[in-house]
């Protein structure tokens, strides 16, 4: 008999939907931003792909890895739109630290 | 064969503003880069969208839908297919109102001062952000929708930046990214939650399968990060703290496209996601969630949502009181003005839906307008402080003519569009009774705490002596004149364009009738459609 | 307990673990480190869920593409590669809201079916099968995202006078 704990993947999710938020809202480089903004994603990601395995009869259930392998390719697209702005922030100014944003106030 | 025509039919204005944006890359790479020559290619491609739309919506909201579902396009997929997209009315309003806001952007956007830099590309995303938008409109499927929002968030981040030489607009667009690509994954997250509770994203099934199991856990869980998520689009008030920066921060133009276009598309998905649970009303299971058993969230979905609405409105009226710059003060008053909006949202009767999308439309053409008047007097050399306005009265009268009537309007003065979408609104309120009349009071009592700070605009503006010129080391010619303005720095297309708005306040204004008809039938039909 | 289960509770904890250190260490580079093996561990786990495909498709685009990509991203801001993160506090607010949240989802989540749940798995024709059928409009729809992020980047990063 094979099977899975369900509820410890949405466990394993949670914390990396937190790990990603708790980075976003602590950090000040623009790249630990990034990575923490992947890193919620992915546990969306993770959610799809493991309820497609978990679905009950009814559903169909395949869905869920169709909609994984379409968000795996708009993260990527997200990252790739994020690594351009910085470098064009880049090329006016020295440093990519959101925290030296002075001219905008918080 | 036919199939596609079909298709390619069905999805005119869409096809027609993709076209429209590659057409803009196509003469980008051919360094065709004259910013009148691009600028048109938007200008007629917006145009002719909206042209089809309103032809689609044929002012008789049930003649003449387009009515193509993913099973017409391939009738072997049927059995499967639960449509992505659906056609209502109420998203062909929306989507009219989507292309009107590009239009009023496209034709100012004709016309640059010369001090203003960025290509001509900026025409392409604004066209792509609109395709997006539209299809948000449309669609009636939670992964659909939440793509086609990034789609035209996407394309807003780069809009931001696309001046590419100050500071200030790079900053805006990293904040801006930042904070969108967030709020996409708390929403991908929710809608995740939501596929695992229901087995399916698609929100006619849900609606389907919710009748059957109600609302477990998982679903209660989604639907709260689903809101977070898209409050972050919508602008309201425990998620707002960016739009402030990123509207200062932002070209005007585009503070203007922002404003007056891409916030609602948060506020159409929020209508879209959640009209089908406040209006579902279950077997009458236990309202304790955690008991088990079929569960109706509507009632506890109306709380949420009425009191994120005043403490929206209200939050963002008190900020805008204390604000010295002209376009900090406007993103506040923007912010308070998707409090209004999301109170028709939460009752989710007709007229309240009715109201809230002529409040969008008011919205469009009142906001627009004014960050179109910011980007023309800051192209007249005026500072960004309200105190650097004072005397443009008499200076500029046409233009404070333009700029009073649209604050007025914002106000809620009668004989003005604000006054109608505000009537309509609290009036729907009143009638649905018991608490949505406490939300209709909190709507009333700020309105009239806003009154304050578009007062004090137009006082500065009419009744204070313009500031006095900077003595310039030599003799000041002519005596204590006020300093002269740069000559000819509105340009045609902003001039044109601010004309527009403000003349579409005053005259639907005077008389609604028109545009509100068709938009009440379409919300009756929106409501019946989800119910 | 079962061998999927101990393996799912290892490579659980390594991915909590490994997205955890590549946001507190110092150094940037290490940082990239951790993420690749985050990612890396996230596919292995898409390999226990029978989600082979996707397994590799995480393994091509998240450990080989945005990896390289985030580094790349690094060499050219930084001046120095091995430059430090300027220290930032862990904040007590921001861990206490995060943590907050963790704890209602754990909480509510004891309201989920308990023990072990069979699995399903697709064939990798039929996840096709729907991506080119009732699914794509998805497809479409990424593709205009790309589309719009790719002339954005160009825009954004490309020398020269307009």
């Amino acid at each position: 008999m094979s099977g899975l704990p369900f509820a410890g993947f949405l466990v394993l999710s949670g914390a990396l939907l937190a790990v990603g938020l708790f980075g976003v809202l602590t950090r000040r480089n623009f790249i630990l931003l990034l990575i923490a903004i992947e890193i919620a994603m992915n546990a969306a990601i993770l959610n799809f792909v493991y309820f497609a395995a978990f679905a009950r009869a009814p559903s169909p259930g395949l869905p869920g890895q169709a909609i994984a392998v379409v968000l795996i390719g708009f993260a990527a697209t997200e990252v790739a739109v994020g690594l351009a702005i910085v470098l064009a922030l880049n090329r006016v100014k020295g440093s990519i630290n959101v925290a030296e944003a002075s001219e905008l106030k918080l | 064969m036919s199939s596609l025509f079909d298709l390619a039919g069905t999805f005119a204005p869409e096809l027609v503003l993709l076209a429209g944006a590659l057409l803009v890359f196509l003469l980008d790479v051919l360094k065709l880069r004259r910013l009148e020559l691009v600028g048109s290619v938007s200008v007629g491609a917006s145009l002719l969208a909206l042209a089809l739309v309103v032809a689609d919506l044929g002012f008789a909201p049930f003649a003449s839908l387009r009515t193509l579902s993913a099973a017409q396009v391939n009738p072997s997929l049927s059995a499967l297919a639960t449509p992505l997209w659906t056609f209502t009315s109420l998203g062909l309003v929306f989507q009219g109102m989507f292309l009107l806001a590009t239009l009023l952007v496209s034709v100012a956007s004709l016309s640059r001062g010369s001090k203003e830099t960025g290509g001509p590309i900026f025409f392409g995303l604004l066209l792509l952000a609109t395709l997006g938008m539209l299809l948000v409109a449309i669609s009636s499927d939670l992964i659909f929708l939440l793509l086609a929002i990034e789609l035209s968030s996407i394309a807003t981040y780069v809009l931001v930046g696309y001046t590419r030489r100050g500071l200030r607009p790079l900053e805006a667009a990293m904040k801006f990214y930042i904070i969108g690509a967030v709020s996409s994954a708390l929403s991908f997250f929710g809608a995740s939650l939501l596929f695992g509770a229901y087995g399916t994203t698609n929100l006619l099934a849900i609606r389907e399968v919710a009748g059957t199991v109600g609302t477990p856990i998982l679903a209660l869980l989604g639907y709260a990060f689903l809101l977070s998520g898209l409050a972050f689009k919508a602008t309201l008030v425990p998620f707002h703290a960016w739009a402030v920066d990123v509207y200062d921060g932002a070209p005007s133009d585009v503070s203007a496209f922002l404003a007056g276009g891409t916030k609602k598309v948060g506020i159409f998905a929020v209508l879209l996601v959640f009209l089908g649970p406040i209006l579902f009303a279950g077997a009458g299971g236990s309202s304790n969630p955690f008991q088990g058993g079929p569960f109706t969230l509507g009632p506890i979905l109306q709380v949420t949502l009425g009191t994120l609405a005043v403490v929206t409105m209200t939050v963002g009226n008190v900020l805008a009181l204390l604000q010295k710059e002209m376009k900090r003060l406007l993103a506040y008053s923007s912010i308070s003005q998707a409090g209004y909006m999301l109170l028709g949202v939460t009752i989710g009767t007709a007229p309240a839906i009715a109201g809230a999308t002529f409040q969008v439309l008011a919205h469009v053409l009142m906001k627009g307008g004014a960050f179109l008047v910011v980007a023309g007097v800051a192209g007249l050399g005026i500072g960004p402080l309200v105190d650097d306005w004072r005397g443009l009265g008499s200076r500029r009268p046409l233009l404070s003519v333009a700029f009073a009537l649209l604050l007025l309007s914002l106000a809620g003065v009668p004989l003005t569009i604000g006054f109608v979408s505000k009537f309509v609104l609290f009036s729907a309120a009143v009638q649905a009774q018991g608490f949505f009349v406490w939300l209709a009071v909190a709507g009333l009592l700020n309105s009239a705490l806003s009154v304050f700070y578009y007062a004090r605009v137009l006082k500065v503006i009419y009744f204070e002596a313009p500031p006095a010129p900077l003595p310039t080391g030599g003799a000041v010619v002519g005596g204590a004149g006020p300093e002269p303005l740069r000559a000819g720095g509105l340009g045609i297309g902003r001039a044109v364009a601010i004309g527009v708005a403000t003349a579409l306040v005053v005259a639907l204004g005077v008389d609604p009738q028109p545009l509100l008809g068709p938009i009440q039938a379409a919300a009756s039909h929106f409501v019946f459609f989800w119910r | 307990m079962n061998l999927e289960e101990i393996a799912f509770a290892i490579l659980a904890l390594v991915a909590v673990a490994t997205a955890t250190l590549s946001l507190l260490v110092r150094e940037l580079v290490h940082t990239i480190l951790w993420v690749a093996v985050f990612f890396v561990d996230l596919s292995a786990i898409y390999f226990l869920l029978y989600a082979p495909f996707l397994g590799v498709l995480q393994l091509g685009v998240y450990a080989g593409a945005v990896t390289v990509l985030l580094l790349f991203g690094i060499m050219v801001t930084r001046k120095r590669i091995f430059a430090r993160e300027a220290a930032t506090g862990l904040g007590p607010v921001p861990l206490g809201l995060v943590l907050t949240v963790f704890i209602f989802l754990v909480a509510a989540l004891g309201e989920l079916p308990q023990g072990l749940v069979a699995q399903r798995s697709y064939a990798p024709s039929d996840l096709s099968a729907y991506l080119f059928g009732p699914g794509g409009p998805w497809l479409l729809l990424l593709g205009l995202v790309m589309l719009t992020s790719v002339s954005g980047a160009i825009y954004l990063v490309r020398e020269g006078r307009e």
